[in-house]
Formats: C-alpha cells, sequence, structure tokens
C-alpha cells in the first residue's frame, strides 16, 4: 500500500513538473502563433478592411461553419467561415466584414470549387457584392437558380457568421 | 564515447540498421526540407529525453519507469512542437500530425529505456545526439532520391522562412521526365528497401574484416 502511494505521489510529481514546463512554454509561443496567423490572413484582411489593425477573437462555433473572427478595431468584423456546397471534397471557404451593427459590408471567396457555370456563379464579383452585401440577421438571402446546393452552402455560412458576430458585438 | 557517437550512424543507425522509427521516416521523407525540420525535432527530444531519463534513472521507480519516460517524451515532444509552430510556421504545416507523432517514435522510448536509464548523463547525450543525427541522415538519404526523382530538383528553404530559397540542385529540363512515384507512398517503400540493402552489406562487410583480422 505504501509502495503503491510512493509511486502514485512520484507519477503525479512528474506530470505536474510536466504541465508546468508546457503551461511557461505556451506562454512564450502562443502569441507568436496568433501573430503569424494574422499575418497570414492578413492580405485577404486587407481587402476588406484597408489598413485596418486586426485582432484574434476567442470563440468557437459547435456546428464548425465558423473558422475565425478578427476584430478590425473601430470598424467593425471579419468572419472566416466554411461550409460544404455541391463539392463534397472541397468546402467553400469565404471571408466576410461586417460593421459594428452587425451588417455585411464586404465578402472575399477565399476557397471555392464548385461547378462551373452553376455553382461558381455565387462566387463572381457583382452576385457577391448584390447578394450577400448590406444584409442584417433578418434578411432572406437570395438563391441563385441551378445551385441550390452552393446558395445553401452560402446560407449556412452566412448564418453562423451573423449569430457568431451578434455573440461578439457585445 | 566517439564509437557511441558513431555507431548512430551506420552500425545501429535506428532507422537501417534497429528499424525504428519507420513510421515517420517513410511518410515525411518527401522532400529534403521536412527531413531536416523533422531530424531536427527527434534529435532535439531525443537529447533532452535522454539526458533528463539518464538524471532521474536512481530515483525512478523500476514499476513506473515507462509512464514516466512517457510523460517526458510527450512534454518535450509538445514543446518542441509549440516552438516549430511559432518559429516555422511553413515547417509545422508541412510536417502536419507527423511532429505530434515524434512522441510514440519507438527510436526514443528505445533509447531511453535501453541506453539513458543505464548510463550516464554525458554518454546518453551523446548518444541521443548520435542517434538523432543517425535519423537525419537516414531519412535525408531517403528523401534527396525521393524528392529528385519526383521533382527533378532538390530545394531547401529557409525553415523559419519559407519565402527564403537556400539553394536549389538540379533543373526544370528534367521536369517532364519526373517520376511521380516517388512522392507516393510506394516510393518510399522502394526506396527504403535499397538503402536497408546497402546499409546491411556496408555492415556485413565490416564484420568479416573484423573477423579476418
Amino acid at each position: 500500500m505504501k509502495k503503491n502511494l510512493t509511486l502514485a505521489l512520484f507519477l503525479g510529481i512528474v506530470s505536474a513538473l510536466a504541465g508546468l514546463v508546457i503551461g511557461l512554454f505556451n506562454g512564450v509561443t502562443e502569441p507568436i502563433i496568433t501573430a503569424n496567423a494574422i499575418a497570414a490572413e492578413q492580405a485577404n484582411m486587407e481587402k476588406l478592411f484597408p489598413g485596418g489593425e486586426f485582432s484574434l477573437i476567442d470563440y468557437s462555433d459547435p456546428d464548425k461553419n465558423v473558422l475565425s473572427i478578427y476584430e478590425a478595431k473601430g470598424e467593425g468584423y471579419l468572419v472566416k467561415a466554411q461550409a460544404t456546397g455541391y463539392n463534397t471534397s472541397t468546402p467553400i471557404i469565404v471571408l466576410i466584414a461586417f460593421d459594428q451593427e452587425g451588417k455585411t459590408i464586404g465578402i472575399e471567396a477565399l476557397q471555392q470549387q464548385e461547378t462551373n457555370g452553376f455553382g461558381a456563379g455565387c462566387f463572381e464579383r457583382d452576385f457577391l457584392d448584390s447578394t450577400y452585401v448590406g444584409r442584417t440577421s433578418t434578411d432572406t438571402i437570395d438563391a441563385l437558380s441551378g445551385a441550390t446546393k452552393t446558395s445553401n452552402a452560402m446560407r449556412r455560412i452566412l448564418s453562423a457568421a451573423f449569430t457568431a458576430v451578434e455573440e461578439v458585438k457585445d | 564515447m566517439w564509437k557511441n557517437f558513431k555507431n548512430g550512424f551506420i552500425k545501429e543507425n535506428p532507422v537501417f540498421g534497429l528499424y525504428l522509427g519507420m513510421c515517420s521516416s517513410l511518410a515525411i521523407s518527401t522532400s529534403l526540407n521536412n527531413a531536416i525540420g523533422m531530424g531536427a525535432c527527434v534529435t532535439l527530444v531525443l537529447l533532452f529525453s535522454n539526458i533528463l531519463v539518464s538524471l532521474i534513472r536512481k530515483i525512478t521507480p523500476d514499476e513506473i519507469r515507462i509512464p514516466v519516460y512517457i510523460v517526458i517524451i510527450a512534454t518535450l515532444v509538445t514543446i518542441v512542437e509549440m516552438l516549430v509552430h511559432a518559429f516555422a510556421p511553413g515547417l509545422y504545416d508541412s510536417l502536419g500530425v507527423f511532429l505530434g507523432l515524434v512522441v510514440v517514435n519507438c527510436i526514443i522510448l528505445g533509447r531511453a529505456e535501453a541506453f539513458a536509464s543505464k548510463n550516464d548523463v554525458l554518454s546518453s547525450a551523446v548518444d541521443g545526439i548520435g542517434m538523432g543525427l543517425g535519423y537525419t541522415f537516414a531519412i535525408v538519404l531517403i528523401s534527396v532520391v525521393r524528392e529528385f526523382f519526383a521533382t527533378g530538383a532538390i530545394t531547401f528553404v529557409n525553415p523559419f522562412n519559407s519565402s527564403q530559397l537556400i539553394f536549389k540542385l538540379g533543373s526544370d529540363a528534367l521536369e517532364p521526365v519526373t517520376i511521380g512515384l516517388f512522392s507516393q507512398p510506394v516510393g518510399a517503400f522502394l526506396v527504403f528497401a535499397c538503402f536497408a540493402a546497402l546499409f546491411t552489406v556496408l555492415r556485413e562487410n565490416a564484420k568479416k574484416k573484423e573477423s579476418a583480422k
């Protein structure tokens, strides 16, 4: 019995020390890792908020649609979100800009491989700007005819993004 | 001491001699960059795990030595992973899950159990570096062959700044005759088998010479 307790104690001490050391290193590397993540996204974010000052907001979406949220200081929010459309192997990833009231003010497609002539039409500049920009969470969002799956994916992205922005702006 | 260090390269090369750590050496040896990055991570972890295991070898109760080693190794790997993520993000992306899997790389636990737990700190450290470099040497060999045949050139970019190209050996003219197979797992097995055979021949020859003396 006494032997077992010593063993447990020894392992406990080793684990506690290990946790402590990892914590220390995490404290050093964490800010650099987030700064890198923002830097990688910087070029895309600049398109929506030129010259903005960005910081990462902690948010996790249970449905995994929202990938990350950034605050553009004094200007609004940026949501990077994904959903699967017609192409099930490559999800659609878009970056959406919101003003401080939660209205969409810009959108950029980061990744999509929907069918040309059908779903890909959702990502043409005119369609993006006329359909997804200037919307609030209560507006209905039009679908592109012939591209139901892609349109639905975009709606899921938008609704997840609205929910996320509502949550972080208060 | 020098013999310990040298052992790791040919006679007891962890990959071609002891056949340890093969999972990662087959998986990430697609490019020289990955191989050197992975080799450096494994060497670092191996060095520090050997030192720590050797330091506490007298106070570690025998019954729980393996869990203790695992905790030490996992801690070191987590630290290395965080450092790589912070300072070499390009490498972090290309190594992916295999960086975290260094925890279960049997070279590390193997050396902790077979060497560091029985020897003093200095020789354990030397053994760690020797074995680590032996592993690096092995995956660099595999990766050079694979990268050359699969892309027609061997490139090395600065791991801390992926936009800075350090060197590129080979020519774009070779691009039409590259063999894509070599970037696939099959290519890894083929190259691995050839090197393993070569190393066995080298070892056998060395043994014959010794017995002839």
